[in-house]
């Protein structure tokens, strides 16, 4: 009886750890990022998250099509901006609504938003590195909505394969590596962009 | 003593001499051949209050300087009797965020240049008493990979059969910009290559050449002897 109770209880465990390697992953993107060190705008910048960048999730998908991995950078995105941005300029409001921008009386308010995430897995490129490559949109509104600035930036990051290493851990470490190029290349170029230069200018 | 039984002696010290044989001949083939060259272009010293940082290129799209490599470097450096200062290279990228990323490095001394003339970064720089900046660039490639390595395992229990063989090469340079004078004082130049076997009866044994880890000695003593101006 208990050889058999045993048994089942075996088959049981194998049939869960056949299927859950047949499963999705999920993967929440964690990270740290540095303080820039740049100069402070002299401004009121409020910062708007919407729905699309908070729960941001890609999808890879396998060779046969079925998901393969999910993951989510949403919170992490937020994470950098909060880092980054505080340093950039005098003041930092976070916006829970567009709406909110007038009576918060900010300068001007930015909306980051994700147009395009490539993951490379080494599996599938037969590199030594696991690769991520995403494309943004940052725009920068008046308070009334009023049209500033809209540009397009791109991030990369890259990790290598190491002996022990999950393919967990080489896409959170490739993502959190492009996060912190995003961080630096929009610290670098913001006052750079034609708009935002000639609306800098007007400010002051 | 039987004539059978001494046969049987002899054959086992045959036996032994010849593993013996092939063993020192397999260590001693695992060996790491390692050269140094160094190109000074200027006058170095450092001062007990000043200090340096080594940092990896990370540039290039085929390669990037592995931060263990430079991480060994570093503390090789700071050690022994003519130490140096070393600032942690994770430490420093950190603290100068944004401008010393893959992307926003300075390239050549004229670009640390017209990056020190950003107060907030001569500043840090000032700070650390940074007076060397090293920038190791390189990679260590695996070539000819040889032979195979079978495992089975059975109810009577396992082992492994066979034979494998890899050659690894170590190419890395450090180049040595003084942040008194924005000049290129020197580069350091380190080639290492060694043979790494594992031959396996029922038991796998890795003989492993230590081809970064020599390159990464010398390159460290090495360093430390030019940035102390001996």
């Amino acid at each position: 009886m208990g050889y058999s109770k045993t048994l089942k209880n075996l088959a049981l465990l194998g049939l869960v750890v056949t299927l859950s390697a047949c499963g999705v992953s999920s993967l929440e993107v964690s990270g740290s990022y540095p303080t820039p060190n740049v100069r402070q705008i002299p401004l009121t910048l409020g910062v708007y998250y919407d729905e699309a960048l908070r729960n941001f999730t890609y999808i890879e998908y396998s060779e046969a099509g079925k998901e393969e991995y999910q993951i989510a950078s949403g919170q992490t995105h937020m994470q950098l901006f909060d880092s980054v941005l505080p340093a950039m300029f005098e003041r930092v409001i976070i916006l829970n609504d567009l709406t909110a921008a007038q009576t918060e009386q900010v300068d001007a308010v930015f909306v980051p938003s994700i147009e395009e995430f490539q993951l490379a897995l080494p599996q599938k490129t037969r590199l030594d590195s696991y690769e991520v490559w995403v494309k943004y949109n940052m725009r920068l509104q008046g308070p009334q909505g009023d049209y500033i600035a809209d540009w397009v930036l791109t991030s990369y990051g890259k990790t290598s394969t190491a002996t022990f290493r999950s393919v967990e851990a080489g896409i959170n470490d490739a993502t959190v590596g492009a996060l912190r190029d995003l961080g630096s290349s929009f610290t670098l170029s913001f006052s750079s962009v034609p708009e935002v230069r000639d609306w800098l200018g007007a400010q002051q | 003593m039987s004539s059978e039984y001494r046969s049987s002696i002899g054959m086992g010290r045959t036996g032994i001499q010849t593993s013996m044989a092939l063993l020192c001949i397999v260590l001693l083939a695992s060996c790491t051949t390692t050269t140094v060259d160094e190109f000074r272009q200027g006058e170095t010293g450092i001062e007990s209050h000043e200090s340096i940082v080594i940092l990896g290129r990370r540039q290039g799209s085929s390669y990037e300087t592995r931060e263990e490599f430079v991480d060994c470097v570093g503390d090789r450096v700071a050690r022994g009797a003519r130490a140096i200062r070393v600032i942690p290279e994770k430490e420093f990228i950190d603290s100068m965020f944004p401008w010393f990323e893959p992307r926003t490095a300075p390239l050549r001394t004229s670009d640390l240049q017209t990056l020190m003339e950003e107060q907030l970064v001569a500043d840090k720089i000032q700070d650390y008493g940074i007076r060397y900046i090293v920038w190791l660039d390189g990679q260590t490639e695996t070539s000819n990979r040889e032979g195979s390595i079978s495992c089975a395992v059975g109810p009577g229990g396992g082992g492994c059969f066979g034979f494998g063989s890899w050659e690894d090469d170590s190419n890395f340079d450090a180049r040595v910009w003084d942040v008194s004078s924005f000049l290129n004082v020197g580069t350091i130049s380190t080639d290492a290559s060694g043979q790494s076997y594992v031959p396996a009866v029922v038991i796998p044994i890795p003989l492993i050449a230590r081809v970064e880890a020599n390159a990464c000695s010398s390159l460290a003593s090495q360093l430390q002897q030019f940035v102390n101006g001996d």
